[in-house]
C-alpha cells in the first residue's frame, strides 16, 4: 500500500511539473499558440494517436480514482476509542486495535492468517476477523478459543469495559506446505533405504 | 502563534514550537511500552524527502500562553494502553514543566498503531 502511495505521490508531483514547465514555456514565447493547434491537428488526424491519448486518458483516470481511494481509506482509518484522563485525552486508533488483533496469529499456532476490521459504535467494540486456518484445525474448538484470546486481550490492553462482539469468518482452511513436505521428503528417503522396493510380485 | 514569549529586564525569551515538540517526543518515548511517536501526513511526506526535522507532535499555544500538546504514539505489543499513555501525559507535563515553565492545558495521546518491540 506504501508503495502505491508514494508512486501516486510521484505521480502528481510529475504532473504538476509538466504543466509548470508548460505554463513556462508559454510563457517564454517558445511554444506558439500555432504549434499547440498544429500539435492538437496532428494527434487527432491518425487513429492511433487518438487510442494513445483516450488510453492515456482512462488510465489517468483510474490512476486518480485508485489515489484518492488510498487516501479515503486512510482517512477512515482515523476513527478512534476515546478516553479521558485528567492531563487531556487519549485515543488509540482503531487501526491500532487491528495491530493488537494481527499479532494473535503468532499466538495461536492453528491460526496461519488473520485479517481483523474493527468497527466501534453505540453497541461496543465490533471485531470481524477473516482467519485462515492449518489443515489440522478443530474448527469450533479453535475459534471459540480465538475469541476468549482476542476479547481478553483488548480488554487487558486497552482497559475498556465495553462490549466486545467478535465475529469470526473462517475464508479458507490451508494446507500446511512445511507437513506437506516434510512427508514428502519421508517417503523419498523411505523408498531410496529399501533397495527394489518399487517393485513387486504381480 | 509559532512561538511562546516571555520578557525579562534583559529582554525577550521565546521557545519555539519545534522544542516543545521535541522535549515531548523525548518524554514520550522514555517510557517503556512505547515504540516510537507515530507520523501524520506532513512528516510521512518530510521523512520520504529525508527530512527529519518535521515532527509529528502537534504544539498549540493559546493567547493565555497555555500549551495544548497531541502526542500520537506507537505503542509496543504486550503493554496495557492507558496505563502507557498516562504515563506518557505525566512524562511529557513534567518534561515541558521543568524545561520551560509552560502552562500546560492539555495533553492529548493518540494511539496509532502496535508493534513488536
Amino acid at each position: 500500500m506504501r508503495f502505491f502511495t508514494v508512486l501516486g505521490i510521484v505521480f502528481y508531483a510529475v504532473m504538476i511539473m509538466v504543466i509548470g514547465l508548460a505554463l513556462i514555456v508559454f510563457a517564454l514565447n517558445l511554444l506558439l499558440p500555432a504549434d499547440i493547434n498544429n500539435l492538437l491537428i496532428f494527434a487527432q488526424s491518425s487513429h492511433n494517436s487518438r487510442i494513445v491519448i483516450g488510453l492515456s486518458g482512462a488510465l489517468l483516470i483510474l490512476i486518480s480514482f485508485s489515489f484518492a481511494q488510498i487516501i479515503l481509506g486512510k482517512f477512515q482509518r482515523e476513527k478512534t476509542i476515546a478516553f479521558t484522563t485528567s492531563s487531556g485525552q487519549v485515543t488509540i486508533s482503531l487501526s491500532a486495535v487491528e495491530d493488537l488483533i494481527r499479532r494473535l496469529a503468532g499466538i495461536i499456532p492453528e491460526v496461519k492468517e488473520l485479517r481483523p476490521n474493527v468497527v466501534a459504535n453505540k453497541k461496543g467494540i465490533i471485531v470481524e476477523m477473516r482467519v485462515v486456518l492449518r489443515s489440522e484445525a478443530n474448527i469450533p474448538e479453535l475459534t471459540s478459543r480465538l475469541q476468549d484470546i482476542t476479547k481478553s486481550k483488548i480488554q487487558e490492553v486497552l482497559g475498556v469495559d465495553e462490549q466486545i462482539i467478535i465475529r469470526i469468518h473462517v475464508a479458507k482452511i490451508a494446507h500446511d506446505e512445511k507437513d506437506s513436505r516434510r512427508s514428502k521428503d519421508f517417503e523419498k528417503e523411505d523408498r531410496s533405504t529399501i533397495p527394489f522396493s518399487g517393485y513387486g510380485r504381480v | 502563534m509559532n512561538r511562546d514569549e516571555s520578557r525579562n529586564e534583559l529582554g525577550v525569551l521565546r521557545i519555539h514550537k519545534n522544542v516543545i515538540s521535541s522535549i515531548a517526543s523525548i518524554a514520550a518515548t522514555e517510557i517503556e511500552g512505547v515504540k516510537r511517536v507515530g507520523r501524520d501526513l506532513k512528516s510521512g511526506l518530510a521523512e520520504l524527502l529525508g527530512k527529519k526535522f518535521f515532527s509529528a507532535i502537534k504544539v498549540d499555544i493559546s493567547k493565555n500562553e497555555e500549551v495544548k500538546v497531541q502526542i500520537p504514539l506507537i505503542i509496543k505489543y504486550g503493554y496495557n494502553i492507558p496505563e502507557i499513555a498516562n504515563r506518557v501525559q505525566e512524562n511529557v507535563r513534567l518534561a515541558l514543566e521543568k524545561m520551560s515553565n509552560l502552562s500546560i492545558k492539555e495533553i492529548n495521546v493518540n494511539v496509532q498503531g502496535i508493534e513488536r518491540g
